[in-house]
């Protein structure tokens, strides 16, 4: 098949929305957590500027964001590759997401951790790095997982700029074959093992990260589903 | 004296939840304090160690000033404190929920922690659950594992808020014979209870608050037998007729 000739482009185009997805989520939730520790300061001038980047990022496209930093920048004169202001644009873009997710994770520690913490003589910060953030990860890891594997998706926003990731790559071979149908098909099968290793990743790294183990049950469903969907395909029951 | 609060009001909006509280404390002293749910009780205690701020009068803790919002943190070096949900870190083992406060406010080594704390895990006949996690621990080994945090730090005043009220009955035994084995060691305590045996056989003095006013006060003896004040009567009466 001609598409199958492609197939180191689909690797290298791999390669690059795995690459995006990976430091626009690291950067995302470094500014996630920022954002959500802002919004639960005391302190109004942060509180304002973490709940007006929350809301202009959430309700506003993510595609005209990626547009903005890609040819809106170059008008002030910033010029950043596709590739850098893809990952930018997309990191601001999940920050905003896992601010909230966070910030719903630091709510639902108990005030009586706060009150046993005091009690111990314990500060602000080990206060919070000590007792409430461990508490915290546990209760946000899955959506915080499940912002990953948006941030994955949305890579593919970035063939838009011309960065040639998965979609892009998928967009090129379909120009060059006019093989429409399998040109998308492998992108979409490559794209589906990828957020597929992450989910079973994060469900082993869960289950031994936390104590007691955090089973992802959300996950390991969805792992199931797809090794049915793959019985079925090799006709299996 | 080791505590004395003078003439402390506080109010929760509208509400006055204690209306003038007086209370002198001497060290070694064991104080039981009973009363209805909302009396107040619990916020008098609350108040001790600076959980709750307070409206007007003073709280001297030790030398230190609760009700200076500048000296109040102070308070937490000489207090320890049991609630009655635990509170215990859910993602540390029993043993660093002793070492915790050990390393990072009293800035002990990490042998010089653990020794501290099985030291305390022992006292309250737990070592052995040392690498336990709280849930892995029944409610009456959890509040043991609370209170072996709070002694760690060597307080000079303990308070317990209600500590049993959260178990189930065949466990609050072990709980209040670990309060039992500390009043006996002289430690200083403040205990808010709704355990009746435990006032009259533990306590140097009892007191009952209602409506935010210490109403009577004295030996359990004399509380139990003969209260002088019709509201602790009536209040004793629905407690031990239950």
């Amino acid at each position: 098949m001609e598409v199958l000739a492609y197939f180191p482009d689909y690797l290298s185009g791999l390669w690059i929305t795995t690459t995006a997805s990976l430091l626009s989520f690291a950067a995302a939730l470094v500014l996630g957590v920022i954002t959500a520790v802002f919004r639960r300061s005391g302190i109004w001038p942060l509180k304002v500027i973490g709940a007006v980047y929350v809301e202009v990022i959430r309700n506003t496209p993510s595609l005209v964001q990626i547009f903005l930093i890609f040819f809106g920048l170059p008008s002030i004169g910033i010029h950043l590759p596709a590739f850098e202001a893809g990952v930018i644009a997309l990191a601001i873009n999940g920050g905003a997401y896992l601010a909230e997710i966070i910030r719903a994770g630091l709510t639902k520690v108990p005030s009586g951790q706060f009150e046993a913490a005091r009690t111990l003589g314990l500060g602000r910060t080990d206060t919070f790095f000590h007792v409430v953030f461990p508490q915290a990860a546990r209760y946000v890891y899955p959506p915080v997982i499940n912002e990953f594997i948006q941030i994955i998706l949305a890579t593919s926003l970035l063939s838009t700029v011309a960065l040639n990731e998965l979609t892009g790559t998928a967009l090129v071979v379909n120009s060059l074959t006019f093989q429409t149908l399998v040109a998308f098909a492998v992108a979409l099968v490559l794209y589906l093992i990828l957020t597929n290793v992450v989910s079973f990743a994060a469900a082993w790294l869960g289950r031994r990260m936390f104590h007691p183990p955090l089973q992802l049950r959300q996950e390991r469903q969805h792992g199931k589903t797809l090794l049915k969907r793959l019985t079925i395909m090799a006709g299996g029951r | 004296m080791i505590v004395d609060v003078k003439d402390v009001r506080k109010s929760f909006g509208d509400v006055e939840v204690l209306k003038g509280i007086d209370l002198s404390v001497e060290k070694g002293e064991v104080i039981v304090i009973i009363g209805a749910s909302g009396s107040g009780k619990s916020t008098l205690l609350r108040t001790i160690n600076n959980l709750e701020t307070i409206d007007s009068g003073e709280i001297w803790v030790d030398g230190t000033a609760v009700h200076d919002p500048k000296a109040a943190h102070n308070v937490h070096r000489d207090v320890g404190m049991v609630f009655q949900q635990f509170n215990l870190f859910p993602h540390l083992t029993a043993l660093k929920n002793v070492t915790l406060a050990l390393r990072r406010v009293k800035r002990m080594s990490k042998d010089e922690a653990e020794k501290v704390a099985m030291e305390a895990l022992a006292k309250v006949g737990l070592a052995e659950k040392a690498g336990n996690y709280p849930q892995q621990l029944s409610g009456g080994q959890q509040q043991r594992v609370a209170i072996a945090r709070a002694l760690a730090m060597a307080p000079k005043i303990m308070l317990f808020d209600e500590a049993t009220s959260a178990l189930d009955p065949e466990l609050v035994g072990e709980v209040t014979k670990v309060m039992r084995d500390l009043a006996q060691e002289g430690m200083t305590m403040l205990v808010v209870t709704h355990e009746m045996g435990f006032a009259r056989d533990t306590a140097d003095r009892v007191l009952f608050v209602d409506s935010g006013v210490i109403v009577e006060q004295g030996a359990p003896e004399q509380i139990f037998t003969a209260p002088s004040n019709p509201r602790t009567q009536q209040f004793l009466h629905r407690v031990l007729e239950a």
